[in-house]
């Protein structure tokens, strides 16, 4: 199964090469969107001294940690599979004995995110000296519980997402529905605004649905903002939307070959 | 008498095709109401295959060739009926039953279109757990059968279509599959290119005792590989049998096609029936009984200005048309 793995990383790797102009497209419209968020938010801030208590150097680490949980937590399945299914060129990778999303295109999607990261970096630095934050509340403890929230959530969102890509056996409008999803994303992942912001009702909300665990609670336990009790709450959270998100892409998955046999590729 | 391989009972697929009418209106109409039409695409088909044989599927566009290659692979549930390929439910896709067969379909199946084929071809080792002196003996045996090695580093997209072909074919066989599914293997070859599949095919059968269903357009295809052939038409079986006993069937036609020295068309009818060619303009085709072809041939040479004239036995497809149409 290793080897698997590895050989798949290797091919996907070096498809990813192939396309290096498409992968700084699709960094530059991951980065726009929150870099705005930044710039807008900050100068809010800054001729209003705060924003409900947020400081300029609230936003911009909040938006700076954004940037790496967005990258990390973030998917294209719905693009590289998607049209699979519709084309049905699904078939040829149907009938190897792997799973086509859980392996080649979980790689595929990982093999994108590391080009993206490295994409990242310097676009960070850039970013770092021009609004010289504070990052005196992170610890490396922050840091540390951080990572396996932000691992789980991406495979929250691409399970989620997978399932959306394969609502394309059932009808060629899955684009619209993806929309939709990263709409909810945007709203009640903390990215358009930090969800402490927010009224209190979404906040309320947003806590248990699985969006604030892409940005906004690993986001929060970086920068060292939650108290012992909420982060074990958000671990919780990360642990019952994973198994719900499982169940979830096995029966759309299921059903969806089902019905693409039955229909015809 | 070898074991059963593959075993087809009363296999059937219907299709419910979506239907509407050009324009607005219609559009409108079938976005609240969608009107679909059923197509049988396959109909109560039985056969039986055994081990080690190599059995020609033929039968015109959309007569459900392709159809039955997919419910026993795997990729399309029946309507009706059952099929058992190996001791599987082929549907079922159990990993186990994909490690042993192979389903060769077009062009893009198994290979990654952007890088070369070697890294695609290793990514397959992984992914049937092939023991590395087992996948380089099979490397080496395909190798040497389809020469492989010097498409091997180049990207696929910037591979001929025969090329790729070769790369399809051996990226599907690397796991020594013991059922075999070509649908048109050697479609878009050349005639050496064509020869070198089926020679690879012929020995493939005889070293592995590997079990092969094979469909083509081409009739050399099948006359070279086969002994069995099955026919299916309008999603019916309609012959399952040697292909000798067909070719007495078929063999009574011949097709003549001449090119005459002026452009304006003669009127052939008097020689033998007119055939519609769309792969050669140039010409036009007749087609005449195999005991008439000398006395046509000759009569036309002395009739007409002509340029170029060929024999050729019909294609497949017009000789199934034909023979069950008729």
């Amino acid at each position: 199964m290793f080897l698997i793995f590895q050989r798949l990383w290797q091919v996907n790797w070096a498809e990813q090469w192939q396309y290096r102009a498409n992968l700084i497209m699709y960094l530059l419209y991951w980065l726009v969107s929150p870099i705005i968020y930044l710039a807008v938010w900050t100068s809010i801030a800054s001729s209003k001294g705060d924003v409900n208590g947020f400081t300029v150097n609230d936003f911009v680490t909040y938006y700076m940690v954004l940037l790496i949980a967005d990258q990390i937590t973030s998917n294209i399945v719905i693009f590289t599979m998607g049209y699979k299914i519709q084309d049905g060129t699904l078939s040829g990778e149907l009938i190897r004995p792997i799973h086509p999303m859980l392996t080649n295109a979980l790689v595929n999607n990982i093999a994108f995110k590391a080009l993206t990261i490295t994409g990242l970096i310097p676009v960070w630095i850039v970013l770092f000296f021009l609004f010289k934050p504070d990052f005196s509340t992170v610890t490396l403890t922050g840091i540390l519980l951080s990572i396996p929230v932000m691992i789980c959530a991406f495979f929250i969102n691409y399970l989620i997402s997978a399932s959306i890509t394969s609502i394309a056996f059932w009808t060629t409008r899955v684009y619209s529905i993806n929309e939709f999803y990263w709409a909810l994303i945007l709203l009640f992942s903390g990215q358009f605004v930090p969800l402490s912001l927010m009224p209190k009702v979404i906040q309320e909300i947003a806590q248990y649905l699985p969006f604030q665990l892409l940005m906004y609670f690993p986001i929060q336990v970086i920068l060292g903002n939650l108290s012992r009790p909420q982060i074990i709450q958000g671990y919780v959270m990360a642990g019952i939307w994973l198994l719900l998100a499982l169940a979830l892409f096995n029966w759309v998955w299921r059903n969806g070959v089902r019905r693409f046999s039955a229909v015809g590729a | 008498m070898s074991p059963i391989t593959i075993h087809a009972e009363n296999l059937s697929k219907t299709y419910q095709v979506p239907e509407r009418e050009g324009g607005f209106g219609a559009a409108v109409q079938s976005f609240f109401k969608r009107k679909y039409n059923d197509v049988k695409a396959v109909q109560q088909v039985n056969f039986e295959i055994e081990q080690g044989e190599v059995v020609g599927f033929l039968g015109p566009n959309g007569a459900g060739k392709t159809t039955t290659l997919k419910m026993l692979s795997g990729l399309l549930h029946p309507t009706e009926g059952t099929a058992n390929v190996l001791g599987f439910t082929p549907w079922e896709l159990k990993p186990e039953y994909l490690r042993s067969m192979t389903l060769v379909m077009g062009q893009r199946n198994r290979l990654s279109w952007d890088i070369p084929a070697a890294d695609s071809f290793l990514l397959n080792q992984a992914i049937y757990r092939l023991p590395d002196d087992e996948y380089k003996e099979t490397y080496k045996e395909l190798d040497e059968l389809l020469e492989l090695e010097p498409l091997m580093k180049k990207p696929v997209r910037n591979l001929s279509l025969g090329e790729r072909m070769k790369c399809e074919i051996a990226a599907g066989l690397l796991h020594r599959p013991k059922v075999l599914f070509l649908d048109e293997p050697t479609i878009g070859l050349d005639i050496t290119g064509q020869a070198r599949i089926r020679e690879f095919l012929r020995e493939y059968n005889k070293r592995t005792g590997a079990t092969i269903l094979l469909t083509s357009h081409y009739m050399a295809d099948v006359t070279a590989l086969c002994e069995r052939i099955i026919i299916i038409h309008h999603g019916q079986l309609k012959y399952d049998g040697g292909i000798a006993d067909l070719s007495r069937k078929i063999a009574p036609f011949k097709l003549i096609g001449v090119r005459l020295a002026e452009v304006d068309s003669h009127d052939l009818t008097k020689y033998g029936t007119p055939v519609q060619n769309e792969e050669d303009w140039e010409k036009q085709y007749i087609q005449v009984k195999a005991e008439d072809v000398t006395r046509v041939t000759s009569g036309l040479l002395a009739d007409l200005p002509i340029h170029d004239i060929t024999i050729t036995d019909p294609p497949i497809e017009d000789v199934i048309e034909r023979a069950f149409n008729e």
